[in-house]
């Protein structure tokens, strides 16, 4: 079972601090979101847990293990960082030959992770003739190359068509299953929402939140009951007694905040209300995350240029 | 981690770039050309050297040479290869070490297979000019000829690796080779013998007039080329990827 520990990881690059006192574990099993706006900090936190970059203080170990001692790393940790990174002139196959026998890995793999990336047919084209979309899934192709327990992914569904996009959700969720570790970074909410288990959240450099997804969106958005009926006078009135506020919507659609469907159905059966719709409206992932951020931006307003605390 | 798969990687890095084959190759043919254009320059010259004329081309042939050395190294500060290639290979001081053999081994290769050439091609332009010239100082030429130009490249590779660039390596040292060195050059029997091309070019002369021997001469490239390396390994090694 391998972990990713991080524990008070903090990276400055000149006066401005990207990762601050950062601690979180990611726990294999399950597709850990690495969620945050562009320049909270992911990307960095992802190049110190490889070791690319050097901590400014704090450690980030892979299985108790700093990634610089591992032996034949890319058996252990697969990582895509950035879709350039192949040289241009080399040909899919040949980029991942390379990485390969630097690590003992028999090429046979190399034609496997390529099937796998649906890449075979073009496996020996250059990569200057790729599109964004096939890079992102050579990149991807290369971080299974090791067949590793633990796979860090950088903005994986960049550049990916629909199609692409549902390949590398189902990919991450099949990945969890196996029991490894997946931490998988993005800003967007609504593709993050359709394939985390749980969310670790950056805001400049700082930990926002680590909570199971499902908590993450129950703790921060009010959950809403829709119902239409064909008396809404008698639903307010009933509702109101037991302390729901309902408003009306559009088209005989009433809208109850604070409330679940399980109350509201119970309230109402029993009332010869009559019901003919009744929905819980779930919240989603983008409006806990903007919640949650919009918390911290009164936060940062209320302490206005707050350099660098010590 | 070993070490073989590690130069292994390097190694298929170098030979699946076609531009850097192309380098080696452009090694050979360039040299032996410009070689066999000097032998056809007939002006009769006190201090002729018909050594120096067969090897006369190595002054264009080493710009292919460090290009080589500096591509196959400044491929790796494109577009975050490095990262790719470190997250591979973590140990960064053996990594580096593998890079440097991927490339002195085949430019030494090439670099004899230049000398063998460029030796042959620049008697035959020579004829009865070049009748003077013994298999001694011949095989001596042939053999610094493929040391200086293997020097160059790592030369050139070590640079590149602390500059991060290969277009900035080349813009110091093309210029470098090209007019400084030309000029500075004549200045015979001044510190400008211990420059890198002029120290090491010393072994392709029939006769040293200078404060350097052939061997000598190749040995102050070496340590040129050992302080590039070691700059740039140092570079690789403590910066961030």
């Amino acid at each position: 079972m391998t972990s990713i520990d991080v524990q008070d990881l903090t990276k400055e690059y000149g006066t401005t601090r990207a990762v601050d006192q950062l601690t979180f574990s990611v726990v294999p099993g399950r597709v850990t979101g690495f969620l945050g706006p562009n320049g909270a900090g992911k990307s960095t936190t992802l190049r110190l847990v490889l070791g690319l970059d050097r901590p400014t203080a704090g450690t980030a170990t892979l299985g108790g293990r700093a990634y610089a001692t591992l032996d034949e790393p890319l058996r252990h940790v697969g990582a895509l960082l950035e879709a350039q990174a192949a040289h241009g002139s080399r040909t899919a196959r040949d980029h991942l030959r390379v990485l390969a026998a630097s690590n003992r890995i028999p090429e046979r793999r190399v034609d496997e992770v390529l099937a796998e990336a649906g890449l075979a047919s073009v496996a020996r084209r250059r990569v200057r003739t790729y599109s964004l979309g096939m890079r992102q899934r050579l990149g991807i192709a290369a971080a299974l190359l090791g067949d590793p327990p633990v796979v860090l992914l950088d903005e994986p569904s960049n550049g990916l068509d629909p199609e692409g996009i549902i390949w590398i959700r189902e990919l991450m969720r099949r990945l969890a299953r196996e029991g490894r570790t997946v931490l998988v970074s993005s800003h967007l909410m609504n593709e993050t929402a359709s394939f985390a288990d749980h969310l670790v959240v950056l805001g400049r450099g700082r930990l926002l939140a680590d909570t199971p997804m499902r908590e993450f969106i129950h703790a921060r958005v009010e959950p809403r009951v829709r119902v239409r009926t064909t008396d809404g006078a008698a639903l307010r009135d009933l509702l109101a007694r037991h302390g729901y506020d309902a408003v009306e919507g559009e088209g005989e659609r009433w809208i109850v905040h604070h409330a679940r469907v399980d109350d509201i159905g119970r309230l109402t059966s029993g009332s010869g209300v009559p019901i003919l719709e009744l929905t819980a409206e779930e919240g989603t992932l983008e409006q806990a995350y903007l919640d949650l951020t919009a918390t911290e931006a009164e936060f940062a307003a209320q302490s206005p240029t707050q350099p660098q605390e010590a | 981690m070993p070490f073989a798969p590690v130069l292994h990687s390097e190694w298929l890095k170098i030979r699946t770039l076609r531009s850097l084959v192309a380098g080696l190759v452009a090694v050979v043919l360039v040299t032996a050309a410009f070689s066999a254009l000097a032998g056809l320059d007939e002006a009769a010259d006190a201090d002729f050297d018909p050594l120096f004329s067969a090897f006369f081309g190595v002054n264009f042939g080493q710009i292919a040479a460090i290009t080589f050395g500096a591509q196959a190294v400044s491929s790796e500060f494109q577009g975050g290869a490095l990262r790719v290639s470190l997250a591979a290979v973590p140990d960064r001081g053996r990594w580096f070490a593998a890079k440097a053999m991927a490339i002195g081994v085949p430019a030494l290769a090439v670099g004899l297979l230049t000398g063998g050439v460029s030796l042959l091609v620049g008697k035959a332009v020579l004829g009865d000019r070049g009748s003077g010239l013994s298999w001694g100082e011949g095989l001596r030429g042939v053999i610094g000829c493929g040391v200086y130009l293997a020097l160059m490249a790592l030369f050139a590779a070590g640079l590149a690796a602390l500059l991060r660039s290969g277009v900035a390596t080349l813009s110091i040292l093309v210029p470098f080779l090209l007019i400084v060195s030309f000029v500075v050059g004549d200045l015979s029997g001044s510190a400008a013998d211990f420059l890198p091309d002029r120290a090491g070019q010393v072994v392709l002369h029939e006769t040293a007039d200078g404060a350097l021997g052939p061997w000598t001469g190749l040995a102050v490239t070496a340590v040129w080329t050992g302080a590039a390396l070691l700059a740039g390994a140092w570079s690789v090694r403590r910066r961030d990827a």
